[in-house]
């Protein structure tokens, strides 16, 4: 999976949620939402189960399975409460095909390739950086969030027990972790210019990924087909 | 030829009544090193953005008076954590990554990659990956990765505040030999014992406006050790009463001693 | 409260993944003892810190905080007895104003209010940090947030104080604030581990040295004796701090590491040979 071109993998985890809301559920919503999951059970290609984008390679067991589910349950819940049963199946598929999807998708795509993917094909550092952030930004939250979680517990606080309890751990972890975050995208910025970002130079590839005939064929195609069903579903 | 000159620099940050830099001129020649030394808060990051570019271009805020450059500056900030690229899976890569954005071709992006593992002495951590670094060993990859964009005017912000005292020495024995090769290096650190031995110039920053420039013996005078920013030695022989001049160095106040 | 034995690792080993970083670690540190952690970077200074704060589990032997065994223990439930102050602490901060955030332990653990108040008073007091306690955190220079984060700690007046490079960072004043209020704790029957590369501020603040290298003991003993080796400290990748190296180039009686110390010996001798 993550031998494939970055743009490919960008198509397939854009045409999930697609072909989700196009085709009618719940079949069609259940057959995508089931690939979906399918992918998030293959090897990925970067974080291991230690912080941040460790030895490239498999990704241990069902972690990356089980993080989609978790982050779709939240929604099933709140359709559960809001609409019956049949609406309810019908959008939590389609919303656990999308976020099903991202999941892989941080997983699979290394942002490395993907930024030079990007300039080789003639974007802006700037832009492409736009889009690796957004991927890499995952892991290094991540990190942390760990060591954040951790500092609070060595001041006594604990995750555990009662509602009131946890939602007090979720506010003494969630604050730090966006306040410095903002606080660092301002620093980051900064940082990242004294690296040579922003200079409207035309960044070296360093290591372009290959970008195979079939691949490129096989998006057209996935367009295409994307195109066919919702013309097909408006008609 | 100057590599930097500072002229009558007055500078304030976005939103903000009171400058942070007041009347500042310093000059930089290249092989100089020049060390900004000061409490916290006088004013040194702010200079040393301001001899790399970044103010007020990336900073924002208004700057007052000229400064004219004679060549490249990269800059080292004192949180070299923030400056990883975050897509790099090697540290090789992580080094490589400010030329390749300069659009160098492959071959020069590995000399001087090559070249800068090698002067911070982290050839063996060369595959790594950066996430598992301790802060040390990531604070000299970071300088790796700025050395290697080959910068005639290299500025460092505390440089060696994660470092072991022997990753610290590698550092200052990469400024001296930057400088014998031709390049400047303008940096603040607290490290105030580390100067003699490192540094040609020393500029003390008192509230945003020069105060003193001069050689490290400034480090022994009786203003700077009131101040609190001179050498422990001369600070000592203060404190014991003894009388001025005081010795800047164990080695000089061995010396002082026969 | 203080604890008699306050920390022991006893034949304490521990590795990430198949690589060893901690080999049969075995020390104790007593009430009111300060001790100093050092060794190159790498050598297991902060694998030490995640044990006695609960974070890790030793792979063999045991760590003690009192009569607690950390294996059987959370670190919420080490709160109770261990402050620790971690690298970069400064990111841990999360309240609306700093008094908060420093009030944040005594509150988690559960004090009434009269109480956490005391706590709070004293830790900002004993870092001077008053006159920016009603600011918001991220308003503050990092060093001043780092001060904030050890003001947490010791809110927690815990009974071993353990911090990671406290003074990375911090210009002289910082260092002395930092000095000053590691010494009053430990005054107080504390018991105090520093990890840290700063031998001049371990020979201020500190009485024992205990040095790792690749994970193992490489000494354990005063820092007035330890600080004045070069040939000791050599081979661990250390160097004498200037005040140490000045008491040994110029044959100090005594030796003296602190700075007050070898003022008066060096004004004393410096009198004796100018009166002969």
């Amino acid at each position: 999976m993550s031998a494939l071109h970055p743009f490919s993998l960008l198509a397939i985890a854009a045409a999930l949620p697609a072909f989700a809301w196009i085709l009618p559920a719940p079949g069609g919503a259940l057959a995508t939402a089931l690939v979906a999951l399918g992918l998030t059970l293959t090897p990925g290609a970067g974080p291991g189960s230690t912080a941040g984008w460790s030895t490239p390679g498999r990704r241990p067991g069902f972690v990356t399975f089980r993080t989609a589910l978790v982050s779709a349950a939240p929604f099933w819940l709140f359709l559960l409460l809001l609409h019956d049963v049949p609406t309810m199946v019908r959008m939590g598929l389609r919303i656990t095909t999308m976020v099903a999807s991202f999941v892989w998708l941080v997983a699979a795509l290394s942002p490395d390739r993907l930024v030079e993917a990007m300039v080789a094909r003639g974007w802006s550092l700037a832009i492409a950086y736009l889009f690796a952030a957004t991927l890499s930004a995952v892991p290094i939250l991540r990190a942390r969030a760990r060591r954040i979680v951790a500092a609070q517990r060595c001041r006594g606080l604990s995750p555990r027990g009662s509602v009131a309890n946890r939602l007090r751990a979720l506010r003494a972890l969630a604050l730090p972790l966006v306040l410095s975050a903002l606080h660092e995208v301002d620093e980051r910025t900064l940082a990242l210019e004294t690296r040579g970002l922003g200079t409207g130079v035309r960044r070296t590839p360093l290591a372009a990924p290959l970008d195979r005939t079939a691949e490129r064929a096989g998006r057209w195609a996935l367009l295409l087909l994307c195109l066919a069903a919702l013309i097909w579903r408006l008609a | 030829m100057k590599i930097l000159g500072l002229d009558d620099v007055t500078f304030w940050y976005p939103a903000t009544a009171n400058p942070a830099l007041e009347n500042v001129s310093l000059d930089v020649a290249p092989g100089d090193i020049v060390a900004l030394v000061g409490r916290g808060g006088a004013g040194a990051s702010t200079l040393l953005l301001i001899a790399a570019g970044l103010a007020p271009r990336v900073t924002g805020g208004r700057l007052a008076g000229s400064v004219s450059r004679g060549g490249r500056a990269g800059i080292v900030l004192p949180t070299p954590w923030t400056q990883v690229s975050g897509m790099a899976f090697t540290v090789w890569d992580e080094v490589a990554f400010g030329p390749a954005n300069l659009g160098w071709p492959g071959h020069e992006i590995t000399r001087h990659v090559d070249r800068a593992l090698e002067r911070l002495e982290i050839a063996p951590l060369a595959s790594r990956d950066p996430a598992t670094l301790s802060g040390g060993e990531l604070q000299r990859v970071i300088i790796a990765g700025i050395l290697a964009m080959d910068p005639d005017l290299l500025v460092l912000d505390e440089p060696t505040a994660e470092l072991d005292p022997e990753g610290a020495r590698a550092v200052w024995r990469l400024a001296r030999s930057l400088a014998g090769e031709g390049k400047a290096v303008l940096l603040a650190t607290s490290d105030v014992d580390a100067l003699p031995d490192v540094a040609d110039r020393i500029v003390w920053l008192e509230q945003g406006s020069v105060r003193a420039i001069g050689a490290p013996s400034l480090l022994a005078e009786d203003a700077m050790c009131e101040a609190g920013l001179g050498t422990t030695v001369a600070g000592l022989w203060r404190a014991a009463g003894l009388g001025a001049p005081y010795p800047l160095t164990v080695v000089d106040a061995a010396q002082r001693w026969r | 409260m203080a604890l008699t034995r306050a920390l022991a690792f006893d034949g304490v080993a521990f590795s990430y993944g198949n690589v060893a970083a901690l080999s049969d670690v075995s020390f104790e540190v007593g009430a009111g003892e300060g001790v100093a952690l050092l060794g190159r970077n790498g050598a297991g200074k902060s694998t030490v810190v995640r044990l006695v704060t609960g974070l890790a589990r030793p792979d063999e032997g045991t760590v003690w905080i009192g009569d607690w065994d950390t294996a059987g223990h959370t670190p919420e439930q080490l709160a109770w007895r261990v402050g620790s102050l971690f690298q970069h602490a400064d990111q841990q901060l999360f309240a609306r104003t700093l008094r908060e955030d420093v009030s944040f332990g005594p509150r988690a653990l559960g004090f009434p209010a009269r109480e956490v108040q005391r706590r709070t008073d004293e830790a900002l007091d004993a870092l001077d940090l008053h006159a920016s306690a009603a600011q918001h955190p991220y308003d503050l220079s990092p060093a001043l947030r780092k001060l904030a984060a050890l003001a947490g700690a010791l809110a927690l007046e815990p009974a071993l104080l353990v911090l990671d490079e406290p003074t990375a960072g911090l210009d002289r004043a910082g260092r002395a604030r930092v000095a000053e209020a590691v010494r009053e704790h430990a005054g107080r029957g504390a018991a105090v581990l520093v990890v840290t590369h700063d031998l001049g501020f371990a020979a201020e603040t500190l009485q024992r040295g205990i040095v790792l290298d690749r994970g193992r003991l490489a000494c354990d003993e005063p820092l007035d004796r330890l600080l004045t080796s070069a040939e000791r400290l050599k081979p661990l990748g250390l160097v004498p701090p200037p005040v140490a190296a000045l008491s040994v180039a110029l044959d100090l009686p005594g030796r003296p590491v602190r700075e007050r110390d070898a003022a008066h010996t060096l004004a004393r001798v410096a009198g004796g040979r100018s009166a002969s």
